[in-house]
This record gives structure tokens, C-alpha cells and sequence, in this order.
């Protein structure tokens, strides 16, 4: 954990941060609105201060609640991990900017995360699916799509319907999450 | 000819038999045609829906498409490349992917803690190890648990085991896509001989399922050290005979210099890693750069090389396998005693929370990001795989060269569709 990193995370993005920043092992996590994510990203990426210059990863996430897209960046300034969460994203009609005029390479994630969550990635030149068939029309990894051969966590009821989530034409609702089996099952936040 | 959409008939029945070669069939509405579904067909069946799209899709004057694959012998798995052609010349490529396409993060996100690292090992099949490790290192980070240093080192050594095989083998798949039968053979020696020790140790030659959420599953054996012996013996002998075989080939090293160029600039905005950005200049690799495992106590180079052609990523791949021959060997010298799993219950609950790991694959960096809801099931596991962005760049490298030279600029970069794919 590098606290130093910290206190400089706060003191340069404070008002844009959407809530405290943890850290957790070599992690460091900040979260921002999808408003903010390019003159964050931006700012981490081009001030010799953070110097992000590589891209590790890009995600998109779907709580239940809301949808999100996470970013890990790396950097020589610190032996952390950086995590930023552009958080808040509404189910309905997910949308963030690209990241794509900082790195090209990320055309291809935002590309799968379009394709398994229906995030839309404002700026990507080529976002259309890229593992599903171009005539696919729901969103696999959203957690209102049901696995129909869920066996193990199936309470003995038979088969489910293979996907509950609605045609990009029509109105795209959120549904509730629910795990079958589980017991209490907390969100993340 | 003028520029011509992606609905004309002109390009879409384009066949040196012409339609009259189906002519015979039965008209039974049940029996789909290849040609009827249009799933091989260059030009999809449809309008374009983006800006990217309309662009490739569009042709000038003297281009043509080609379909190559999905069942094409050098795609190294089954993928699907449109090229855009201007005679002999490559204009563009558009990569199709999707044949391969299993949904692991969806099924480890409907298995416990445990299942799930089975389904992490045929991401990248021919480095089953490197695909668990960041998996089990995520899951540790999450349960905050101590993974013993007997047990660390183990890892370490099988995985450099496992990262020579994998490289001994990309030599030889890149002399095959470029015609050359013979390396193919010596270089399945050196991977079966491998395969053979790995397999005594975890009871697997290929999906190896050896790594376990707080350690491995079985201490070295009494096989295992032998065939490791053996091998020791030989090794470096037997590479540098490969090596040899392609470094002096006159046909090899004309072929490959300057082929497939990419500076460092572009290739850290392609978020590319491993020894593909290695070959850039660029001295980036993940057990330097954030370290994990025993790799701080350890001493080896980060190999570099400036060209970015295919020439430096083949030779740079081979200044590694040195390395890791190297590491292989501090392993067996400072290996400790101790136990080789730490003390764990049987069925995980880790707290709700995050984790990431990233590790150096043979391919890069390869990153497991887990998410925990406090149940015995991930939230969420995210799989980053370095092939992917690899093969994304291949448009970025192909313009200006031959046809031939497709397959030869996609074998130096060394993807595995399994891991594109997942």
C-alpha cells in the first residue's frame, strides 16, 4: 500500500472523487462519475506525477444496481495497481466515454464490454460485437441473464429461460438480482 | 469500378464455379448451405453499423476481399480474417473472432472459488499454468491469505518449465507458417520432454490444474526431479541446435527482417505486453515492473530488442527461454523446505471486496480481476488476456505486406484463440 500515492490522488482529483479511496494490498482504488473519466484518465495518463502509461485492463462490471467500467492502470511512480471505477452508470441505458484517443488498444475491451453488458463507449470508431454473432441480442454477462443449464444452483425447478434481458429495440428495464441459493447475498459496492 | 457497398451481389457470389455449381442440390428447406446462412461469406449481410465498418466494408478501385479462415491452417486455433487486398498487397484486415467463444467468465461466475480455476487452464492451452496464476492470485488477495515459500517457488519453477515449452513451441509454429517443416519436429521434442515432466508432477500433459487457491497440489516428486535432471542436461544444447536451424537460415532472416514493424509509441498505445512490447525497446515486464512471487529474490535480465520487427520477437523470445533457464536453476538451488498449502477451509467465503492480479505470461501480462459478494462464488472475474490486444494490433502491422506475410506477422506476435476467444 503506498500512502504517499494516496495523499497525492486526493490532493489532485479531490473534488472529482465520488467516494474515499481504499487500498487494499498493492491495489489502490479511486471512483469517479462516467462524466469525469476523461479528464481523469487524461490527467493520470499525461502528468509526470502519475505517469500512467500502460493500460492493464479494462472492464466492465454489472452490480445489479448499476453498471460500471473499471480501468487498472500501472505506473513506474507507483508500485500500486490503480483501479479507477467510472461508477454510477444506469442500467437502463449504460453509457461512458472511450478511451480510445489515449490508448487504440482499448478498442477491442470497450468492444467486449459492449458485447457482454450493453455498455455503450461514446468516441469507440468500431463498437459492435466482437464474441456474440452480429444478430445477437442480449448482453451474457449482466446478472439478469440466467445460465439455462445452471444445474448446481437450479432448486430443483427445471430449466430456466435462457436469457431475461430485453432486445436492443425495446426498452432495456433493470431487474432485480437475484441468486439462487446463496443465502444473504450482499452487493458489492 | 467504383466503390461498391457491402450489399452488392457482385462481391457476395463471387465463385470461380459460379451459383450454377449448386444447381444439383435438393431444394429441402431443412438443408442449409453454408452460402445460405452467410456466415462465410467476406461481406456481412447486412449495413454497416459503424464508422470503422463502413470503412473497411467499402471498396475502391482494384481491392478485393479474401476470407481467410476460420479454418485456416495457420490461424493457430480457428479465426477468421477479412482481408482487404489490393492485388498481392494487403490494404486493411478486419480479424473475426467469436468461433471459439465458450463464456468462461460466465461460468466462473456460477462456480465456487475451487471450479473456477479449472476453467482458467484452456484459455491459453499451450501456458495452462500462467492462465491459473493470476486466477489463484486474485482469490488470495481476497482471502488474504499467505501462500507458503516452498510453495511459491514450485509455482515459479513449473511455470518457467511451462513458459519454455511454450516458447520452444512458438519457434516451431512460426517456421511452419512460414513453410518450414523441420524446426516443428525438434521443437515438439523439446515441448513433449517438458509436457512428460510437468505431467509427473501435476497428472496432466496439457490442462495441468495444479495450482490451488493458497499453494499446489502436490509436492516435486522423485519423477519429476529426474526428468527435470535429464533435461537440465541437454537443454541449453538442444534450443541452441533450434535456434541455430532458423538464425542461419538465410530464406528465415530476409523473410522475417522488417516485416510486421511496430515502434514503442504504438505499441504502448496498442496496450500491447510481454515480449511482443520487449522487441519494441521497451524493458517492460511484469515480474520486474510489479513484482509478485519470489521473482524479487531471484536474478535474471529483461531481454529487449529495438527492431519491433518479427526478427526481434523470435530472437527475443529465445534470449528468454535463456533466462528462464536460469531462474529454473536458482529454483532447485534455494528451493526450502516446508509445506505446500496453506491452511484453508474447504469452502471459501472471502469478505466482499476487489481484487486484481497481474502476472507475465509468455504472451504478457495476464490479469485475473475477481470481485467478491461474501458468497462462495465470484461476483465477477474478469479475464484479461494479452493474445487479444496481440492480434488486435495485427491491422496496425499488415498494410503494405503480402498475403503471406499475414500469417507470418500473426505467428511472431503467438496468439492463442483459446485465450482470444474465451
Amino acid at each position: 500500500m503506498d500512502r504517499a500515492f494516496k495523499a497525492r490522488l486526493e490532493r489532485r482529483f479531490g473534488e472529482q472523487l465520488t467516494g474515499p479511496i481504499r487500498q487494499r494490498h498493492d491495489e489502490t482504488e479511486i471512483r469517479i462519475g462516467a462524466g469525469d473519466v476523461v479528464p481523469v484518465i487524461t490527467a493520470l495518463h499525461d502528468e509526470p506525477e502519475f505517469a500512467f502509461e500502460f493500460l492493464a485492463d479494462l472492464a466492465g462490471v454489472d452490480t445489479g444496481e448499476v453498471m460500471q467500467v473499471v480501468y487498472h492502470l500501472w505506473s513506474p511512480t507507483t508500485p500500486d495497481w490503480l483501479r479507477v471505477i467510472a461508477d454510477g452508470l444506469s442500467r437502463d441505458d449504460p453509457r461512458a466515454p472511450s478511451v480510445t484517443f489515449l490508448w487504440k488498444g482499448a478498442e477491442w475491451m470497450e468492444r467486449e464490454a459492449y458485447d457482454m453488458f450493453g455498455i455503450t463507449f461514446e468516441g469507440n470508431r468500431d463498437l459492435r460485437r466482437i464474441y456474440m454473432p452480429p444478430d445477437y441480442r442480449s448482453f451474457p454477462l449482466r446478472k439478469d441473464f440466467y445460465l439455462a443449464d445452471d444445474a448446481a444452483r437450479s432448486p430443483g425447478a427445471g430449466v430456466r429461460p435462457m436469457e431475461r434481458t430485453h432486445a436492443p429495440s425495446e426498452t432495456p428495464r433493470a431487474a432485480p438480482v437475484r441468486r439462487i441459493g446463496a443465502g444473504t447475498t450482499r452487493t458489492p459496492r | 469500378m467504383t466503390a461498391t457497398t457491402p450489399r452488392s451481389d457482385a462481391w457476395t457470389h463471387t465463385s470461380s464455379l459460379g451459383d450454377d455449381a449448386f444447381a444439383g442440390e435438393p431444394d429441402d428447406p431443412r438443408i442449409k448451405l453454408d452460402r445460405d446462412l452467410g456466415i462465410f461469406e467476406p461481406v456481412p449481410p447486412y449495413p454497416p453499423r459503424t464508422e470503422r465498418e463502413a470503412e473497411f466494408y467499402t471498396l475502391r478501385d482494384g481491392e478485393m476481399f479474401l476470407n481467410m479462415g476460420p479454418q485456416h491452417p495457420s490461424t493457430h486455433g480457428v479465426l477468421r480474417v477479412v482481408l482487404k487486398l489490393d492485388g498481392e498487397k494487403v490494404v486493411d484486415l478486419d480479424p473475426v473472432l467469436g468461433y471459439l467463444h465458450r463464456g468462461v467468465e460466465k461460468l466462473c461466475e456460477n462456480a465456487d472459488y475451487h471450479q473456477a480455476i479449472c476453467y482458467l487452464d484452456p484459455l491459453e492451452y499451450v501456458s495452462s499454468l500462467f492462465c491459473e496464476w493470476p486466477g489463484v492470485m486474485a482469490f488470495e488477495k481476497l482471502l488474504d491469505v499467505e501462500v507458503p515459500r516452498r510453495a511459491e517457488y514450485i509455482r515459479v519453477l513449473s511455470g518457467e518449465l511451462n513458459r519454455v515449452a511454450s516458447h520452444a513451441l512458438f519457434l516451431g509454429w512460426m517456421a511452419l507458417d512460414l513453410g518450414g517443416l523441420t524446426p516443428i519436429l525438434w521443437s515438439f521434442i523439446e515441448r513433449d520432454e517438458i509436457v512428460e515432466m510437468l505431467a509427473s508432477l501435476t497428472g496432466q500433459r496439457m490442462l495441468f490444474n495444479y495450482f490451488r487457491i493458497g499453494g499446489v497440489n502436490g509436492d516435486l516428486n522423485h519423477e519429476f526431479m529426474s526428468r527435470l535432471g535429464d533435461w537440465m542436461g541437454h537443454a541449453t544444447e538442444q534450443i541452441e541446435a533450434g535456434n541455430n536451424l532458423l538464425n542461419e537460415n538465410e530464406i528465415f532472416v530476409r523473410r522475417m527482417r522488417g516485416l510486421g514493424t511496430i515502434d514503442s509509441k504504438t505499441a504502448l498505445r496498442m496496450t500491447m505486453s510481454g515480449p511482443n512490447l520487449r522487441a519494441t525497446g521497451v524493458p517492460f515486464d511484469m515480474r520486474r515492473a510489479h513484482p509478485y512471487s519470489i521473482y524479487p529474490e531471484l536474478d535474471f535480465d529483461i531481454p529487449t530488442r529495438d527492431e519491433g520487427d518479427c526478427l526481434a520477437r523470435y530472437l527475443l523470445r529465445m534470449d528468454e527461454i535463456k533466462q528462464s533457464l536460469r531462474i529454473i536453476d536458482q529454483c532447485l538451488h534455494q528451493m526450502p523446505d516446508g509445506p505446500i498449502m496453506a491452511k484453508l477451509p474447504r469452502l471459501l467465503r472471502p469478505r466482499p471486496g476487489r481484487a486484481y492480479a497481474g502476472i507475465e505470461a509468455p504472451r504478457g501480462q495476464y490479469g485475473v480481476y475477481a470481485i467478491s459478494d461474501g458468497t462462495d462464488q465470484p461476483f465477477r472475474m474478469r479475464i484479461h488476456d494479452p493474445s487479444f490486444l496481440h492480434l488486435q494490433s495485427v491491422g496496425l502491422m499488415m498494410p503494405g505486406h503480402l498475403v503471406a506475410d499475414t500469417m507470418a506477422v500473426m505467428a511472431s506476435l503467438d496468439p492463442i484463440m483459446g485465450g482470444v476467444d474465451k
